[in-house]
């Protein structure tokens, strides 16, 4: 996967400052990168990712401008400083014997051995060159930068007087501001998150790599591919099937870092063999080209229709995971056709079996969204547009998505309602359009009705919350819906929801809501709990129940509270050490539990010492 | 037959017979089992648990559903059918101190008793996953726990159907995590799945009957025992489809298997002494032999002798196979705790053209949550702090006090006095009736005392009652702080990517395709 830059994909550059840029890869289209330059797309295209370019020296301003690809070493000559530029960097030695001396090291002919910065002078008036001369110079060199920063060094004063280490840390600045390069990044979740972060993190609610990875860890999220629904005890409801449930309001980060563990996020698999790949992109430029000039405008192309777009990337329709919507296929395959064929009038070609959307049956996301529509604008940069999802992208099938109205009063909610059923001969005399509208609210509904109907039978494998909503009010109706053993995982910027959610799970709490179920009669064997209750006082304390409970604790095992906070570290020879700066904001809270079935009835836990002892793990025992 | 799947990677509704189940007493203290219905154990009720809160049947747990709360069951853990058995097990068991609790091997022929519910307690009945299992697995080197893998497998973008190798497997923590995350079926699990979309005929006429490419995880343990463990732990785990444990000197022989192209690896997990001597392998050509010899030749490096003298004549004995996937961008993660092995460890990398080297540390919490209660009502209770809440509540204690003080000392003079009365009565030969007095005193001493502010016995004695009858759930502040024990360094974890080989051909074919 992200081998070579596809056409069409959605790529990052970062400039030598290391900012990110986000572009979609369309062949003939020309990228332009402010002051680094200007440069044709299909130079990229094809070529393997994480390359770093570099434009190269022109005579002829006006010409294409040429890129090549810049070496490792070079690469590294430039952070290491310009003494370790070979690719050899055994040259700690020599710094060893030179350095770590903070003082002046004359040799016996005189010469300096070794810089210190007693005798540096901050004063701008060292560097000769003016700003509009530095302009100048911009201005005029079309090649990489390098002559710039030559000249701009050549022309500081002091430079002599720099130490070694300092040295380098002006040229690695002078690199950053100057140098004509960038480097192809595959849009991935790491690459999003990093990008996102530095626009606007509030969006994503501050999500970082690490809380992303925990997140994923905690709610066992893997492919489930391959997972069976199961039956449940009673015999109706169903089990697991790799099904996650989800409440997202990260605009779709969260989504997508759960899709792409499993297997689901990446719209086609790219795995093709070189010889396959060769005769099958030989073909593509051609396709695109043609379809440039049926749509007129190409980024309109993306967005059209599925049968539009029928590039052979898309048209391969390559599932990665075999789904059980498949099956499906052959009962709604009559009136698929038809549905096709009017949502394609321009084109009379074959007519492709209709695939119902979020049909899949196992390896599936649902997520419960409080607006009329998901936001999951952040798919958009791995080719899935939830307003209009091609069929193509696996996560056409396997994401399901339904509001909080739709799943706790589905019967308020007009799609649910069933549509008139028409029978064929009437449909067959009705107009055209006609028939497609009707086909088209009677697919919604079955959608609809199948999405709601299975979130509501529960059974799902996890639960993951990044929602700015109060989090126990979404664990009181979200909760019963994980199967037994299964993974809660609550995320939240700030610690003060998550410690009120582990309060409303605490043993304490527990131990009294069993108290309250069972009634006076038990009441003198458990610690903590209100005795001497009579009826009456049970009815009065009825009110405070939704207060006092709004979450059965019962249902949640060992709610923990973590954080994590990755911290980045500079190394370089004789230079080792954490950054100076980073990025405060918020710390980013996880809160996790597995979902329990308590035994019905009164549980005691006594541990089995006597003495002292019982009373201790009589306790921990409640805990655990 | 279809292939058992992984109870990590699928674990069904219950658990079932050979299977491993996790049984989870407090949040930290979780037992693993592989679940056994035979009746070889020496109790008469089968494979038993033992644990603090009571024992636990083999019986009761298996065909439970996931989730369930385990009553102890009374077991006679006094009158083993065979103690010497058990003695014998105990001296050469190790697997028995490994936490497969109860794996006799030997078949009798009773029966299973049905044990009945103890009162000791209850456990938890869970699924494996990577996590749980970090949690209890038995150790036999540093464990990669869920802060630093998860990070990693972020990190280094794993994705299912990635290959990835490890080295330096140790107790097998990562080797779980990672399996869960390339994981995207099995070659035998999918056949008949496969073939649903040729028989429905859809769309594509065009496509090709590709290889689809299952994720795989090669592990490599230079520790033979080691190597043998978490064999057969992936094994009994169900893993053993998608893990391939060598045992291996990696340093020396680097990382190729004999089959066609294996490992051919998308991301390298290096959780080695001295990672920079492995590197050397992990190349898409054959690397330089000054570049080889320079990172090696570091006088500071251990075995560098050795393994370099045994990188001679390997090029020369087989042609060279890179380990890495040709056409994807290779990821590496190496685990290093000391600054020392990060500093060799990037020069290396930066030698053998690694690029976006970055080093991070994992800073990692756990937050408790408790409700702090303070107050002069919380005298002599648990896990509260009886000092005044308050200003007002220190100052109404110190009248108190001094109340009784007053109304003490009071008394006690009273006393005083009265005895000397009674002496000097004494002397004048006066007959008093004592015991008329005693009586009149009491009943004064108790009046005065009636009205007086508690005694810190009484005050006692009242707080433990009341507190029956307090909702202590959810009084006091909500606090939360971080955890007594805190890991502050894990290892050091170093990060870098090396892109696909690309040639003046590829340029000149790309740029000919592409214009």
């Amino acid at each position: 996967m992200h081998s070579h830059v596809r056409p069409n994909a959605h790529i990052a550059l970062r400039l030598p400052s290391g900012v990110l840029k986000l572009v979609e890869a369309t062949p003939n289209t020309n990228i332009n990168l402010g002051k680094f330059g200007t440069f044709n797309t299909n130079q990229i295209i094809g070529r393997p990712y994480r390359l770093t370019y570099e434009f190269l020296e022109q005579e002829d301003p006006k010409a294409q401008p040429e890129l090549r690809v810049v070496p490792a070493s070079e690469l590294h000559a430039i952070a290491l400083g310009s003494d370790h530029a070979t690719p050899q960097e055994s040259r700690d030695d020599d710094a060893a014997t030179e350095g770590g001396v903070a003082f002046d090291i004359v040799g016996d002919n005189g010469e300096v051995i070794m810089r210190n910065n007693r005798l540096t002078v901050d004063d701008p008036s060292r560097q000769t060159l003016s700003m509009d001369e530095i302009e100048e110079l911009k201005k005029a060199g079309s090649g990489s930068g390098k002559d710039i920063i030559e000249k701009i060094m050549a022309s500081h004063l002091g430079i002599e007087e720099k130490t070694q280490y300092s040295l380098a840390k002006y040229t690695l600045r002078k690199s950053r501001k100057y140098l004509k390069r960038f480097t192809v990044l595959p849009l991935d979740i790491p690459l999003l998150t990093e990008y996102v972060t530095d626009k606007e993190a509030y969006r994503i609610m501050e999500l970082r790599d690490e809380s992303l990875g925990l997140i994923c860890s905690w709610a066992n999220i893997h492919s489930g591919s391959t997972s069976r629904v199961l039956m449940g005890e009673d015999g109706t409801s169903q089990i697991g099937g790799g099904r996650w449930l989800l409440v997202d309001d990260t605009g779709g980060l969260v989504t997508a870092a759960l899709a792409e563990r499993m297997g689901i996020l990446y719209p086609h698999e790219e795995e093709d063999t070189s010889d396959s790949e060769g005769e099958e992109e030989q073909d593509a430029p051609a396709d695109t080209e043609q379809e440039n000039v049926q749509n007129g405008t190409t980024a309109a192309a993306a967005a059209t229709t599925p049968a539009t777009t029928a590039t052979p990337d898309t048209t391969a329709q390559d599932t990665p995971m075999p789904d059980a919507s498949l099956d499906i296929l052959g009962v709604t395959a009559p009136d698929a056709t038809n549905g096709t064929s009017t949502e394609t009038p321009r084109q009379r070609r074959q007519p492709r079996p209709h695939i119902p959307q979020s049909s899949a049956q196992t390896n599936t996301l649902t997520i419960l969204h409080p607006n009329n529509q998901p936001n999951l604008s952040h798919l958009k940069y791995f080719g899935f547009d939830a307003g209009d999802p091609k069929p193509g992208h696996p996560l056409y099938t396997h994401l399901k998505s339904l509001s909080w109205l739709q799943l706790l009063d589905p019967t308020s909610d007009p799609t649910y309602i069933e549509p008139e059923l028409i029978p064929e001969e009437t449909l067959a005399t009705m107009k055209s359009s006609k028939r497609g509208t009707y086909y088209r609210k009677r697919r919604r509904w079955e959608r609809t009705k199948r999405v709601i109907d299975e979130t509501r039978a529960g059974g799902f494998d996890g639960l993951v919350v990044a929602s700015s909503m109060e989090p126990v009010t979404i664990l009181k109706e979200c909760v019963p819906l994980v199967k037994g053993g299964g993974q809660v995982v609550v995320y939240s910027q700030n610690s003060e929801p998550l410690v009120q959610l582990c309060d409303y799970y605490s043993k304490e709490r527990r131990t009294a809501f069993i108290a309250r179920q069972f009634g006076p009669q038990h009441n003198g064997r458990t610690r903590g709990n209100p005795i001497d209750l009579s009826e009456e006082d049970e009815l009065a304390e009825e009110g405070d129940e939704e207060e006092d409970f709004p979450v059965n604790p019962t249902l949640l095992l060992a709610p923990s509270l973590q954080t994590a906070r990755a911290r980045e570290w500079q190394v370089l020879p004789e230079r080792t050490h954490p950054f100076m700066t980073s990025k405060g904001g918020a710390e980013g809270f996880l809160f996790t539990a597995t979902r329990v079935l308590p035994v019905e009835g009164k549980v005691e836990a006594r541990g089995i010492r006597g003495g002292k002892k019982r009373k201790i793990s009589a306790e921990v025992s409640v805990e655990a | 037959m279809a292939p058992t799947v992984s109870p990590f990677l699928d674990p069904s509704t219950h658990a079932s017979v050979n299977s491993l189940g996790v049984l989870q007493l407090k949040r930290d203290h979780l037992i693993p089992a592989v679940l056994s219905d035979s009746a070889s154990s020496d109790y008469a009720e089968g494979n038993v648990v033992n644990t603090r809160f009571g024992s636990f049947t083999h019986s009761s747990l298996i065909n439970k559903p996931w989730g369930t709360q385990i009553l102890a069951s009374v077991v006679d853990t006094g009158s083993r059918s065979g103690r010497s058995k058990k003695r014998k097990r105990e001296a050469n068991g190790d697997a028995d101190a490994a936490g497969e609790v109860g794996a006799g091997a030997e078949e009798t022929a009773k029966s299973v008793l049905k044990a009945a519910t103890a009162s000791s307690g209850f456990a938890h009945l869970v699924p494996p996953t990577p996590e749980t299992w970090t949690l209890c697995l038995p150790h036999r080197t540093q464990v990669v726990y869920t802060p630093d893998y998860s990070f990693i497998i972020q990190k280094t973008r794993l994705r299912p159907g990635d290959h990835i190798v490890e080295a330096g497997a140790g107790s097998g923590s990562f080797t779980h995590a990672v399996a869960r995350t390339v994981f995207n079926g099995s070659p035998g699990s999918e056949g008949n799945e496969e073939e649903q979309p040729e028989a429905n005929g859809t769309t594509t006429r065009k496509r090709k009957r590709r290889q689809k490419r299952y994720g795989h995880v090669y592990s490599f343990e230079y520790h033979k025992p080691r190597a043998e463990q978490l064999r057969e732990e992936i094994i009994s785990h169900g893993l053993d489809p998608m893990v391939t444990i060598t045992n291996r000197d990696v340093y020396a022989d680097g990382f190729c298997l004999d089959d066609d192209d294996a490992p051919n690896a998308d991301v390298i997990f290096l959780d080695l002494p001295a990672p920079w001597l492995a590197l050397k392998h992990l190349t898409r050509s054959p690397p330089p032999p000054a570049v080889v010899k320079s990172v090696a030749s570091d006088p500071s490096t251990p075995n560098a002798e050795a393994s370099s003298s045994t990188l001679q004549p390997a090029p020369a004995a087989k042609p060279f196979r890179s380990p890495l996937n040709p056409k994807s961008t290779a990821r590496i993660c190496t685990f290093s705790p000391c600054i020392e092995q990060v500093q060799k460890t990037v020069a290396a990398m930066r030698s053998y053209g690694w690029l976006d080297i970055e080093m991070y540390t994992m800073e990692h919490k756990r937050l408790g949550v408790r409700r702090e209660r303070i107050g002069l009502a919380e005298e002599g209770l648990r896990g509260a702090n009886p000092s005044p809440a308050t200003v007002q509540e220190a100052v109404q204690r110190l009248r108190d006090v001094e109340d009784r003080a007053k109304v003490f000392h009071g008394l006690q003079k009273e006393k005083q006095e009265q005895v000397m009365r009674r002496a000097e009565a004494k002397k004048r030969g006066e007959k008093v009736s004592a015991r008329h007095d005693e009586e009149k005193e009491k009943e004064e001493k108790k009046k005065k005392l009636e009205g007086l502010p508690p005694s810190k016995h009484d005050r006692l004695e009242r707080a433990k009652k009341e507190s029956v009858k307090r909702p202590l759930f959810k009084e006091g502040r909500l606090v939360c702080r971080t955890e007594s024990e805190i890991k502050t360094h894990t290892s050091y974890l170093v990060f870098a990517v090396l892109p696909v080989e690309w040639t003046t051909e590829d340029e000149a074919k790309a740029r000919k395709k592409w214009g």
